[in-house]
C-alpha cells in the first residue's frame, strides 16, 4: 500500500471530477455552474500539477503537460469571471458564462486524458 | 539546464503544496464569512477580492481592510490566515534558498555553466588535464600568448585558486576527474577548435588513462604528456602520435650537455625558456668528482646520463633498499657534514641536491658550502613556493621541477617544429654546435630571442604566396629589411634567421641563403621581437613584399600601374592588411 501513489491518484481523479462538476449544466444558466467548485477545481488542479513535476519519464512529462494545460484553462475562466463581475460589475450571463463554461470544458478534456494515462500506467504495472 | 530545474521543484513541492493550500482554505474562508458594506448591508466578498486581500496579507504587504471595514469576525478569521499565509511564504522561500545553497546544486550549475562556454567557444584553445606548479605556469605562459586553456583538476582548492591568479586572458576551469571520458568531452576535446591536450597530472596512470581516452575520442588530436617513469613514457609513446616530457630526464640530459657541450645546453635553454629572458652565457662546469645526492628518480637519470661522460661521480642515498644503487655508493644522511665528507666533499667539483624535499636540498648544500666553499652547487626546487627561499641562496644552478615541463610544452605549443629540430641537433658535435650559437648571437645581439614558425600558405602567408607563383623567391630575400627609397639603396637585413625548414617530409637544418621556397614549406626563425614584427608585415602586405623584392618603388593603385607599366605580378592585386599579429 503506497501511500504516495494513493495521494497521486487521489488529485488526480478529484481535478477531474471537480472541472466534470463545474462543466456539468446548461451553458447559458448561471445557477447550474457552482463558483465555489471552480475554485475547488483550480486549487486541485495546481496542487496536482505541482505533485507532477519532477517525473523525469516520458509518462511524467506528458502528465505534467496534461495538468498543465488543465491549469492554464481554469486560470483563464476564473479571470474572465472575475473581470466580468467585478471590473464591469455585471452577473455572469450570456457571452460571458459561455466563454467560462468552455474554457472549463477545454480543462475537463485535459484531465480526462491525465485520468486515461493513469489508468493506462495502473494496468501496464504488473504488481 | 533541466536538471537543475527538477532538483529545484522536487524539493520545492512541500512548501508549493503548502502554500496552495493555505491560501485556498483562506480565501474560502473570506468569500463565506460575511463582511458588512459602509450602509450596514450585508455584503459578500467575492472571490476576487478575497484572493487580493490574502495575497497581499500573505507577501505582509497589508494594505488595509478593502473594500470596507471588516466585522470582527472576518477579523477573527483575518487574525488566523494572517501567521498561516506568512509561516508558509517564509518556508518556502527558505527551502528555495537551501536548494540554492546546496553542493550537489552548486556542482550541476557550474558544470553546466562550464560545458555551456566551452560549447560557444570560438576561438582556439588547449585542455590542460592536472593544475599543480606546472599547470600554474604553463597556463600562465599561455594565457599572456592569447590562447585560451581549459583546465581539469580533481581539487577543488586549485580550482577555486584559478579565480584569484591574475591572467590576461581567463581560463576556463573544472574540478572533476580528467580521466573520465564525459569529462573530456565536455571539455570540448571532440570540437574544432581544440588545439591540443596537454596531460600534466603529478600520477602517470592519470596521464596514461587521459592519453588513452583522448586518444579513443580524437585520435587526431596533439597530445603532450608528462611521465615521470620511464615505463609509463614508453607506453604513451607507443600509441599515436604522442610526445612525452619526462621531467627527470629532461633535466638530466640538460645536465650533461652542459658538461659536455654547453653550446647544446645553450641552445636548448634559450629554446624553451620562458619568453622575456635574455640568451645567458653557458655555465662552466669543470669536469672531476661530483656528487649526487638522493638516488631516486632525478639521481637515478642523472647517473645514466652522466656516468658516459669523463666525470667520477659519488652517489649519497640515505635509503638502503634502493634499487639499481650503484656499487659504491655512500648510503648515508647527506645532510649531514660527516656523510658529505666521506664522498669527498673537499675535493669535488660539483654537488647536485636531488631528493624530493626542499628542505633537505637546501640544507644539503649550505652544508657543502660550508666545507667547499668553491664547490659548484646545482639544486633541485620541488615546490613552487619555496621559490623565494633557492633564488635568495644563489645558487650556480637550479631545476625548478615545475618550470622545466612548463616551458618545454609551451614552446612546442607555440613553435611545433622545434621538437624535430632540437631532436636533430641533439645529435651535433660540439663545434657544429658552437656554430649555430654564434650564429644566432650574432642575429639576436642583446636582445631578447625570440622563435616563431611560419607555413607559406595562402591563409597564413598571402603575399609571399602570391608572389611565388610569379617569380622564383630565395631565402635570403625574404630576410631583408626595409630598402629606403631614392638614392640611398642601403639594405638592411632583419634581426632573423632561419634555423630549420621543413618541406613535406624532409628536414633542412639551416637552410642555405640561395635556396627557392616553395608553397606548403614550414620555417623556424630565430630573431628579435622587432624582427618578427617586421617579418609579419613583409609576408601579408604585398606592396611591402613587392618593394623589398624588386628594390625599388611599385605603385599600388590600379591607374597608376597601368600608365607607368610597373607591375611584379600581372594580376590586380589588391591592399592587404597585416593579418599576422604576434601577440595580443
Amino acid at each position: 500500500m503506497n501511500s504516495e501513489k494513493v495521494v497521486f491518484a487521489f488529485f488526480i481523479v478529484l481535478a477531474l471530477t471537480l472541472n466534470f462538476g463545474f462543466f456539468l449544466g446548461g451553458m447559458d444558466n448561471a445557477e447550474h455552474h457552482n463558483i465555489y467548485e471552480l475554485f475547488a477545481a483550480i486549487v486541485v488542479s495546481l496542487i496536482s500539477t505541482v505533485l507532477k513535476v519532477g517525473d523525469r519519464t516520458h509518462l511524467g512529462a506528458v502528465f505534467l503537460a496534461t495538468s498543465l494545460v488543465a491549469d492554464l484553462q481554469l486560470i483563464a475562466a476564473a479571470i474572465v469571471w472575475g473581470v466580468v463581475a467585478n471590473v464591469y460589475n455585471e452577473p455572469l450571463s450570456g457571452h460571458a458564462l459561455a466563454t467560462v463554461v468552455s474554457l472549463s470544458g477545454g480543462a475537463l478534456l485535459a484531465n480526462i486524458i491525465s485520468v486515461i494515462l493513469l489508468i493506462s500506467e495502473t494496468v501496464s504495472v504488473r504488481k | 539546464m533541466s536538471n537543475l530545474i527538477y532538483i529545484l521543484f522536487r524539493r520545492l513541492r512541500s512548501p508549493m503544496i503548502l502554500l496552495i493550500l493555505v491560501y485556498a482554505v483562506s480565501i474560502t474562508g473570506f468569500v463565506i464569512i460575511p463582511g458588512v458594506d459602509d450602509n450596514g448591508q450585508t455584503w459578500q466578498m467575492s472571490f476576487f477580492h478575497a484572493f487580493y486581500f490574502v495575497s497581499f496579507m500573505g507577501t505582509t504587504i497589508g494594505f488595509g481592510e478593502i473594500p470596507y471595514a471588516f466585522t470582527n469576525a472576518q477579523r477573527f478569521w483575518a487574525l488566523i490566515t494572517m501567521y498561516a499565509t506568512v509561516i508558509s511564504w517564509l518556508y518556502g522561500i527558505g527551502v528555495l534558498l537551501s536548494v540554492f545553497q546546496d553542493s550537489v546544486f552548486l556542482h550541476q550549475m557550474k558544470t553546466n555553466s562550464f560545458s555551456r562556454r566551452i560549447r560557444n567557444l570560438r576561438e582556439p584553445f588547449y585542455i590542460i588535464c592536472g593544475y599543480g606548479d606546472t599547470g600554474v605556469q604553463l597556463a600562465k605562459s599561455l594565457s599572456s600568448e592569447g590562447i585560451i586553456s581549459v583546465i581539469i583538476d580533481p581539487s577543488p582548492e586549485r580550482i577555486n585558486e584559478l579565480e584569484s591568479e591574475d591572467f590576461l586572458i581567463p581560463p576556463l576551469g573544472l574540478c572533476a576527474d580528467a580521466s573520465q571520458s564525459e569529462i573530456l568531452e565536455m571539455a570540448g576535446i571532440k570540437q574544432q577548435n581544440c588545439q591540443g591536450i596537454v596531460t600534466i597530472a603529478n600520477d602517470d596512470t592519470v596521464n596514461l588513462t587521459v592519453a588513452v581516452v583522448a586518444q579513443l575520442l580524437n585520435p587526431k588530436l596533439r597530445l603532450i604528456a608528462r611521465a615521470e617513469t620511464p615505463e609509463a613514457e614508453a607506453n604513451i609513446l607507443s600509441f599515436g602520435a604522442n610526445e612525452v616530457i619526462n621531467p627527470f630526464e629532461t633535466f638530466a640530459f640538460r645536465l650533461s650537455l652542459a658538461l659536455q657541450s654547453s653550446s647544446l645546453y645553450c641552445l636548448y635553454d634559450w629554446t624553451t625558456c620562458a619568453s622575456g629572458a635574455t640568451m645567458n652565457e653557458p655555465p662552466i662546469l669543470a669536469s672531476g668528482n661530483w656528487i649526487i645526492c638522493g638516488f631516486g628518480r632525478f639521481g637515478g637519470a642523472l647517473y645514466e646520463h652522466l656516468d658516459d661522460s669523463d666525470v667520477k661521480l659519488s652517489i649519497i642515498e640515505p635509503d638502503r633498499q634502493r634499487r639499481d644503487l650503484p656499487s659504491g655508493s655512500i648510503i648515508g644522511r647527506p645532510t649531514e657534514a660527516p656523510t658529505l665528507k666521506k664522498a669527498g666533499i673537499e675535493e669535488a667539483s660539483g654537488i647536485i641536491a636531488g631528493t624530493d624535499n626542499d628542505a633537505n636540498n637546501l640544507s644539503i648544500l649550505l652544508t657543502a658550502s660550508e666545507l667547499n666553499p668553491d664547490i659548484f652547487r646545482i639544486a633541485r626546487q620541488n615546490e613552487d613556493k619555496n621559490s623565494h627561499l633557492f633564488q635568495a641562496a644563489e645558487f650556480e644552478m637550479l631545476m625548478q621541477r615545475g618550470s622545466i615541463v612548463a616551458n618545454t610544452i609551451f614552446a612546442l605549443i607555440r613553435t611545433p617544429m622545434l621538437g624535430d629540430f632540437l631532436r636533430i641537433v641533439s645529435r651535433f658535435k660540439k663545434e657544429k654546435a658552437g656554430e649555430v650559437i654564434s650564429r644566432m648571437i650574432g642575429v639576436v645581439e642583446d636582445d631578447v630571442p625570440k622563435l616563431w614558425e611560419f607555413q607559406v600558405t595562402e591563409e597564413d602567408t598571402p603575399a609571399l604566396y602570391k608572389t611565388i607563383q610569379t617569380r622564383q623567391t630565395t631565402v635570403r630575400e625574404i630576410f631583408q629589411g626595409e630598402t629606403l627609397h631614392g638614392s640611398n639603396h642601403r639594405e638592411k637585413s632583419l634581426s632573423a634567421m632561419p634555423l630549420f625548414m621543413k618541406r613535406d617530409d624532409s628536414n633542412v637544418l639551416l637552410p642555405e641563403d640561395e635556396r627557392i621556397i616553395r608553397v606548403g614549406d614550414r620555417f623556424l626563425i630565430c630573431g628579435t621581437q622587432g624582427a618578427h614584427r617586421q617579418m609579419n608585415n613583409l609576408l601579408s602586405n604585398i606592396n611591402l613584399l613587392e618593394n623589398i623584392l624588386s628594390g625599388e618603388e611599385i605603385p599600388t593603385g590600379i591607374l597608376w600601374r597601368w600608365m607607368t607599366g610597373k607591375n611584379l605580378s600581372d594580376e590586380k592585386v589588391p591592399r592587404e592588411s597585416t593579418k599576422k599579429e604576434d601577440s595580443r
